[in-house]
């Protein structure tokens, strides 16, 4: 199946929207991640403890 | 889906030529093209159809009768568990709509988690059992394919979202907006409704706004915007936008105003000993036989709605007013009730037969007749307030071959004053006593009647003839 079959008419104008309002989104999130960071440069967020999780984690791992 | 309904063809199910409707005797079926089976496979496998959420569904084995049902021989026949009675989104108060639109986008994202999507939104695909909603409609399933947008975004916004925002952000009531049309508010319709501020609230911009604005402009490049769509578009961005919605949808809120908790909560606690004989009386007619279905019209806060429910399968609690059925609808819902199917709709002007040749969506008898009607406190409003002529309203619940529990308020009744005060006078001469008794044995065999103590209202218990 080549072509998008579907019985209802998405609309095509709704279709768009959901890729900008995607797209919003995505930007939304990708700048939450850089503000965190930028904050966590300029040491007025200190690291949380998760960061250093992960390696505490792999030490114990028996594989 | 009530055990009256003709036999054959769903009359609304015809839109989806992979999946059809149909009933025989009192089961309800649905036949399957052979797209739409492997797509019922493919959900059988999620294991999504275990769930409270989903209809009860199984395999049938009687595929030969169904010829010419669909386009394509039928590949598989489902039956289904019955709804005990239907009901439809211009009857549902704002929270039952809200409900169902979670419902909705619930099993839409527990369905993408298993490359399963709903190819339609729709709130017709949605019934409830007393207060708990339920996904009627499994042919909606199907396997999602590779850079497919969602398809239901448009028509979610058109029957759940704007009905939804219309009532929450501009306290107007929904429901005729879906009794005025099927396929609910469209984009162009809901941005004028929205003012300056109203384009701050969260989501408007996106979903109204910008919505409207892009349908216009690229109504005329279909093709050209499905193939670009399909290019770009990835599952992760279907996802986040039904996360969006779902928390959009959450928001949303609508309350009844004051006085109509205030007059909810003093209703239910009256202890006078009219209100004591009345339960009484109606406790013994509901519990004086298996009665399958009763409509209780007028049902106000449900309060002789949960005593027929003591020994009637299923009750239709309905009511013209929205506030009280909502506050009755919020208690069923935490109560975990599946016998009161809550409603709001004005009995003077009924929902009707809708839809293509006004078959797809039918009015109340049609979808089932009750065998116990119960209409405590209505008859002045009907016949004083909507000008219904005694007569009339009688030979209707008549017509019904149901039997009934009924009050008349006699002129002297306090509420009946009220309403009698801004009219004319001299005006409803046949809302009297002695004419309605004389109306009511000729439609019915009265077996029993009680003046309460107060005077002013008699209950009548009558049978059909």
């Amino acid at each position: 199946m080549t072509t998008v079959l579907a019985y209802l008419d998405p609309g095509s104008g709704s279709m768009i929207l959901q890729i900008i309002a995607g797209g919003l989104a995505a930007v939304a999130v990708t700048a939450k991640l850089y503000w965190g960071r930028l904050l966590k440069f300029l040491r007025i967020r200190k690291d949380e403890p998760e960061a250093a999780k992960p390696d505490a984690a792999r030490g114990s791992d028996p594989a | 889906m009530h055990s009256s309904a003709p036999a054959g063809l769903e009359p609304g199910s015809f839109r989806d030529p992979e999946s059809r409707v149909f009933y025989s005797g009192d089961d309800v079926y649905r036949a399957l093209s052979s797209d739409g089976l492997s797509d019922f496979e493919a959900l059988e496998a999620t294991g999504l159809l275990d769930g409270e959420r989903v209809v009860g569904t199984e395999r049938a084995s009687d595929v030969a009768a169904l010829r010419g049902l669909l386009v394509h021989e039928p590949a598989a026949v489902l039956r289904h568990e019955r709804i005990p009675f239907v009901s439809y989104p211009y009857e549902w108060t704002f929270s039952m709509l809200k409900d169902a639109a979670l419902l909705q986008l619930e099993l839409l994202l527990a369905g993408l988690e298993h490359d399963m999507v709903l190819k339609d939104s729709t709130p017709y695909n949605v019934q409830f059992r007393g207060a708990r909603p339920t996904f009627v409609d499994v042919g909606s399933f199907e396997r999602m394919r590779e850079g497919e947008p969602w398809v239901g975004y448009r028509q979610f916004c058109m029957l759940y979202l704007y009905p939804l925002l219309l009532q929450a952000a501009k306290g107007v009531s929904f429901q005729p907006w879906l009794r005025g049309s099927i396929d609910g508010i469209r984009p162009s319709e809901m941005r004028p409704l929205m003012n300056f501020r109203d384009r701050f609230r969260k989501g408007v911009f996106t979903n109204v706004i910008l919505h409207a604005k892009l349908e216009e402009r690229y109504a005329d490049r279909p093709q050209q915007v499905k193939d670009e769509v399909k290019r770009v578009f990835k599952k992760e961005l279907f996802v986040a936008n039904v996360r969006k919605m779902r928390k959009l949808v959450e928001r949303q809120s609508w309350d009844p105003p004051e006085g109509v908790w205030t007059a909810y909560g003093e209703r239910n606690s009256y202890t006078d000993d009219d209100a004591r004989r009345k339960d009484e009386f109606v406790r013994e007619v509901a519990t004086s036989r298996d009665w399958k279905l009763v409509w209780d019209i007028g049902c106000n806060n449900g309060r002789y709605s949960r005593i027929a429910a003591e020994g009637a399968r299923t009750v239709v609690a309905v009511d013209a007013d929205q506030g009280p059925v909502e506050l009755l609808y919020r208690d069923l819902r935490e109560e975990g009730n599946d016998r009161i199917l809550p409603l709001t709709m004005n009995l003077a002007d009924p929902s009707p037969g809708l839809g293509w040749r006004g078959l797809e969506r039918r009015s109340m008898p049609d979808r089932g007749k009750p065998d116990l009607v119960l209409a405590l406190a209505l008859v002045h409003h009907v016949a004083i307030s909507a000008n219904v002529p005694v007569k009339e309203f009688i030979d209707w619940l008549a017509s019904l071959g149901t039997a009934l529990v009924i009050e008349f308020p006699t002129r002297e009744d306090p509420m009946v004053k009220k309403l009698l005060a801004p009219k004319r006078d001299g005006l409803h001469p046949d809302y009297e006593l002695d004419f309605f008794e004389r109306t009511l044995k000729e439609a019915f065999e009265v077996e029993r009647s009680e003046r309460l103590e107060s005077g002013t209202r008699v209950l009548y218990y009558a049978r059909p003839k």
